[in-house]
């Protein structure tokens, strides 16, 4: 296993809390998160990238307890977060946040092997090396953002909703890309609003409902199960009518 | 504010009877120094302290207590003393009709300042301190450079001192003790005033402040007049005092360095505040001024100001009441006298909660084509809703489908770019936050937002005073506690928002929301972060709301209580609305389905 | 009107003189945009420096370039164990403009007890020296300034542009969160920008014994000028500071020239006080 987290309990001032959160991610896997909002899905990724501390639990990776870790040491054991909204460096250019990705030394040395392959992955991006990051489009700015972790040579990617805002083709497009990326090796967790896309890539997934996960399984599984429609529609006898739904 | 932790035992206006007898009789104590007849140098030293302590307590009155530090409190004392000695030295008007003129004059100057910089959003913090110091440079080599000083100073001593009593030190003394007592009582009184109440809201989220009922421009305005007015008095007090007035002194760092020193040393927030200060630095700083160690004197007051900044960020009179109040006998909750004055009127729910029983005052909430957009973003594209009075109608959509925007529009946070939105039959689009608030549209926000420096009374207080209805303070702390009891926060009263947990800042939001007696009410995501149980007891509390005659707008995740609360549900998605009806029909709409649960689930 | 010899003389005093303000802006551009910090002790310690150059200077008898060597590490320290203070007090933004408002009153009056409030010359060979072009004089001291001033602003905008340090400490001042997910360490960062921001208060100081006469209060004479220099070139933009420092220094001579010297102070902090109301959004 490579993310192990055991009862996690997360609360941060006003972000919704999360009571009991335990999910494994292996490092040939996508795990999906899902949920719907305010159910403390950010909460989770975010504890899990550094960015908060959490309350009682255990998050390990690859072995290596992350309690004690301090938040800019986080990438240096391997994980990446591509953040909710992008959160781009929007007053440099497209390289250079592409560059701050690879900030830590020993991804720094391969910069420029990295940095062919996420052009390679992203030829558009490439155009566009020396424009303002802030002035690209939400498509091309989630490239950008899923870019910069990926030049941190991670062996686990964080994605937090990653098809917020993006036009359905883009989404489409963007989902093509994380499957290409794990092709290469890196394990995928994954928080998503979006059900349908998320459960088409994952290989299992979880659920996540008012800070507990109520679910999990393979997607397979899940769909056919009621308590997503519960969550995120909010009533229990859907299934019928959605399958007729056409 | 000091009464904080107490109940209301004494009322506000024994209270400031209170304080009034107080202030006159050490007021009348102290004019009858110069008739006993001590030493010219005690007036003189009391002088001073007097002056200072008008100056920074009419400092406090904008910057302590709205929170807009001024660095500029010297450009207003230099106006007043330029204005007295210029009248008074060159056009030999009688010197006490000279102080009028200063106040005036630097209270225009000051409305002048704010009405151009208090529009400007962004001039807050530290810009406006910057701005206010430029403004005072600007100023001093204006009057170095032309007529009005021009480089030799002006020399007052030809100008004859109304004899008031025995020598014109005596009077110069007396001046200077009613300007104080004036001072501080006007203090006092904005304190705990409506214009008071305002700012201390202005000084903790002016935007909340705004879209709660208060007028933040006009009140930010007039405190700053106010302030300015009082320290021009104090300039052309000063200028007889000094009878020898130069650009270099007047305008000099002292005055804006101290005043900021004395208040937050004394505690700005207080009215006595900045009078505690500036006695303490004033006997402090006599203590150095002795030839070399006048330079180790300002050295040893900035650095006082250093320390005090770190350590104790309140003050020195707010530490000690505390202290004071912790170590008198605690009263107990019975000692709390029953609130005086008319109470909310409460009937029993359907299922027992009390609720209480609002005016029949229906109004109905239409969007019509609204559009916003930031920057390159359309948040909403043309967007139309409407609530008929008494509905309670659920807003929900995926993350970033323009839901809050809405709310923001609505509620007056921002101005929409096209479209109509009409409550009733008054428009709403184009109307000042404050106005919206004013007319009867309440909101809470997702990300709780109180006051932090005020206590959980004085929050709901605040937006009870700036509603429609808008009432006095004493009543609107009666109102408020009946709001508190309403949403289970009764205990809670005397303490501090960031002492409270989540569920209940939430429930503190609504309260304050529901103390301005709105006639729609907008909640955004309430129930968000709530466990089970907190959930049920929240869509108890907000079908309460709607029993008593409120329109409710609400932004949910939460399906569950969507579906039970509303008799309508609009769907947002990318900022249009794309099914609206009644929950169970809206939920069921295949364009609806799609969209959350994606093409795979819908198939 | 005046000759165009004269304007043409004023022309370049103002652009020598704009560029030691440049110089001074340097620093304070950087904490400010780059910390979020406001630095009123910006002053006190150029000044400072200023002051401990004219004594190494005539006491110890040492060159200036020679003291500057000596300053630029002390005051480097100085400025990392400020941000130190700052830190260990949790100091925001806007109390760190009251807190080193204070600082700049306790140095200048530190300075007033050593060296008292009487004009202080530091008397220099070449304080008087100056190259002839064409009617012009260009005076070699101003120009050293201004010439340093120039580098140094390349010099920084090289390293902000092209160095890992530099993007970091850009990515920081934006999103600090998502900068230390990339593993950038804002804090010893931090310590970084004080230390180098008041060092080059420092260089300005030395520059500022050499050209002008020193006295304490002078320092606040500098602030509105400064201010304006920072806000107009834009935070934490080093060619931005340079450049409207040129420009500040230009409108003042030529207003000098024009109009009546004692109005020149006006021409700063009213540019100062338009550009507050009138820029758009955060500075």
């Amino acid at each position: 296993m490579l993310l192990e987290a055991r009862h996690l309990a997360i609360a941060y001032g006003d972000a919704p809390a999360v009571w009991d959160a335990s999910l494994q991610v292996d490092a040939s896997e996508i795990v999906a998160v899902i949920g719907p909002n305010g159910a403390g899905k950010s909460t989770l990724i975010n504890a899990v990238a550094g960015l908060l501390r959490w309350r009682a639990g255990e998050l390990r990776f690859a072995g290596t307890d992350l309690a004690g870790v301090p938040s800019h040491l986080v990438c240096r054991q391997g994980i990446a977060l591509v953040p909710e909204g992008r959160r781009l460096f929007t007053r440099m250019s497209v390289e250079e946040n592409l560059e701050i990705g690879c900030y830590r030394s020993e991804a720094r040395q391969a910069r420029g092997q990295t940095l062919e392959r996420v052009y390679t992955l992203f030829p558009i991006l490439r155009e566009r090396r020396r424009q303002l990051a802030g002035s690209l489009s939400g498509g091309q700015q989630q490239m950008v953002a899923i870019g910069r972790a990926l030049m941190a040579r991670p062996r686990l990617l964080l994605l937090d909703e990653p098809s917020l805002g993006l036009a359905p083709a883009v989404v489409d497009q963007m989902f093509e890309t994380i499957r290409a990326i794990h092709a290469e090796g890196v394990a995928i967790l994954l928080v998503e609003q979006n059900v349908g896309k998320a459960l088409e890539i994952a290989d299992r997934a979880y659920v996540l409902e008012e800070g507990r996960i109520v679910a999990e399984g393979p997607p397979a599984v899940l769909l056919g199960e009621s308590r997503i429609q519960e969550a995120y529609l909010g009533m229990r006898d859907t299934t019928d009518e959605a399958s007729k739904v056409g | 504010m000091s009464d904080r932790r107490r109940g209301v035992g004494i009322g506000p206006s024994d209270r400031r009877r209170g304080v009034g007898i107080g202030l006159l009789a050490v007021g009348l104590g102290l004019s009858a120094l110069p008739a006993v007849g001590v030493p010219a140098f005690y007036e003189s030293f009391l002088y001073l302290i007097f002056s200072w302590i008008a100056l920074a307590t009419s400092w406090s009155i904008l910057s302590g207590y709205a929170g807009y530090f001024s660095f500029g409190h010297g450009a207003f004392f230099g106006t007043g003393m330029y204005t007295t000695a210029t009248l008074a030295a060159s056009f030999g008007v009688p010197f006490l009709a000279t102080l009028p003129v200063a106040g005036i004059l630097a209270a225009l100057l000051a409305a002048g300042i704010g009405a151009v910089v208090f529009r400007v959003k962004h001039l807050r913090g530290e810009l406006f301190g910057l701005l206010t110091l430029a403004i005072t440079f600007v100023l001093a080599t204006i009057v170095l450079n032309t007529r009005i000083d021009g480089g030799p100073g002006v020399y007052l001593l030809g100008v004859p001192i109304p004899r008031l009593v025995a020598s014109p030190a005596g009077t110069i003394y007396l001046l200077g003790l009613a300007l104080a007592v004036a001072t501080v009582w006007t203090a006092y009184r904005v304190s705990c005033s409506r214009l008071g109440l305002g700012l201390f809201a202005i000084h903790d989220d002016e935007d909340v402040a705004e879209v709660k009922g208060v007028p933040t421009f006009r009140y930010k305005l007039v405190a700053f007049a106010l302030s300015a007015g009082i320290a021009g008095v104090a300039g052309g007090i000063h200028a007889v005092y000094v009878s020898y007035v130069t650009v270099g002194e007047t305008f000099s760092i002292t005055v804006p360095l101290y005043v900021v020193l004395m208040s937050i040393l004394g505690g700005a927030r207080h009215w006595l505040g900045p009078a505690v200060g500036a006695t303490i630095i004033t006997a402090s700083l006599y203590a150095f001024t002795r030839g070399e160690s006048a330079i180790i004197g300002r050295a040893v007051v900035a650095f006082a100001l250093i320390l005090l900044i770190l350590l104790l960020p309140e003050g020195v009179l707010p530490a000690v009441l505390r202290r004071w109040r912790a170590w008198r006998p605690p009263r107990a909750a019975t000692d709390i006298a029953t609130p005086t004055g008319p109470a909310i009127e409460v009937t029993a729910g359907p299922d027992g909660h009390r609720i209480p029983v609002k005016r029949p005052d229906p109004a109905a909430l239409r969007c019509e084509d609204v559009w916003k957009a930031f920057g390159g973003i359309r948040a909403l594209r043309g967007v139309s809703l409407s609530v008929e009075s008494g509905e309670i109608v659920g807003l929900v959509g995926p993350n970033g489908s323009g839901k809050t925007t809405l709310i923001n529009v609505i509620s007056g946070h921002y101005a929409a770019d096209r479209g109509r939105i009409a409550l009733g039959d008054l428009a709403l689009s184009g109307r000042p936050a404050h106005e919206i608030a004013g007319v009867g549209v309440s909101r809470t926000y997702q990300i709780p937002r109180p006051f932090g420096h005020l206590t959980v009374l004085e929050n709901v207080a605040q937006a009870a005073m700036f509603g429609p209805d808008a009432c006095p303070l004493h009543q609107a702390r009666v109102e408020a506690r009946g709001w508190l009891e309403f949403t289970g926060l009764g205990r809670r009263a005397a303490a501090l928002p960031p002492e409270l947990n989540l569920h209940e800042r939430k429930f503190l939001e609504l309260a304050r929301a529901l103390a301005a007696r709105p006639r729609v009410i907008l909640l955004d995501e309430v129930l968000s972060g709530l466990n089970t149980a907190e959930i049920a007891s929240a869509i108890r509390l907000i079908q309460g709301i709607r029993e008593s005659g409120t329109t409710i707008l609400f932004v949910e995740h939460v399906m569950r209580a969507v579906l039970e609360l509303s008799d309508r549900v609009v769907v947002l998605n990318e900022g249009e609305v794309i099914a609206a009806g009644t929950p169970r029909e809206a939920m069921r709409d295949p364009h609806v389905v799609r969209v959350y649960l994606g093409k795979a689930h819908a198939a | 009107m005046p000759s165009l010899t004269l304007l043409g003389q004023s022309l370049i005093s103002g652009l020598l003189t704009g560029g030691l303000y440049g110089l001074l802006a340097l620093g304070l551009s950087l904490s400010w945009g780059l910390l979020r910090l406001v630095n009123l002790g910006h002053f006190a310690l150029a000044f400072l420096g200023a002051y401990l150059t004219y004594q190494l200077g005539t006491v110890a008898r040492l060159e200036p370039w020679v003291s500057v060597l000596l300053i630029v590490p002390l005051f480097f320290a100085l400025g990392v164990g400020l941000h130190v203070v700052f830190v260990r007090f949790r100091v925001a933004e806007f109390a760190s403009l009251l807190v080193t408002f204070g600082m700049t009153v306790i140095i200048e009056s530190l300075i007033q007890w050593f060296w008292t409030a009487d004009f202080r010359r530091y008397e220099t060979a070449y304080a008087s020296a100056s190259t002839r072009i064409g009617p012009l004089f260009v005076p070699t001291l101003e120009f050293l300034a201004c010439a340093t001033a120039a580098v140094l602003a390349l010099a920084t905008w090289a390293w902000l542009r092209f160095t890992y340090v530099g993007k970091a400490l850009r990515a920081s001042a934006e999103d600090p969160a998502m900068a230390a997910a990339f593993g950038i360490n804002h804090r010893r960062q931090a310590f970084l920008v004080s230390g180098v921001s008041a060092a080059y208060a420092g260089v300005a100081g030395a520059y500022i014994a050499l050209i002008s006469t020193l006295a304490p209060a002078q320092m606040w004479a500098w602030v509105g000028v400064v201010f304006a220099v920072v806000i107009i070139g834009g935070l934490a933009n080093p060619i931005g500071a340079l450049l409207a420092g040129l420009l500040i220094g230009v409108s003042e001579s030529l207003t000098m020239a024009v109009v009546t010297p004692a109005w020149a102070p006006l021409v700063s902090f009213s540019v100062l006080i338009l550009l507050l109301v009138a820029r758009p959004g955060r500075v």
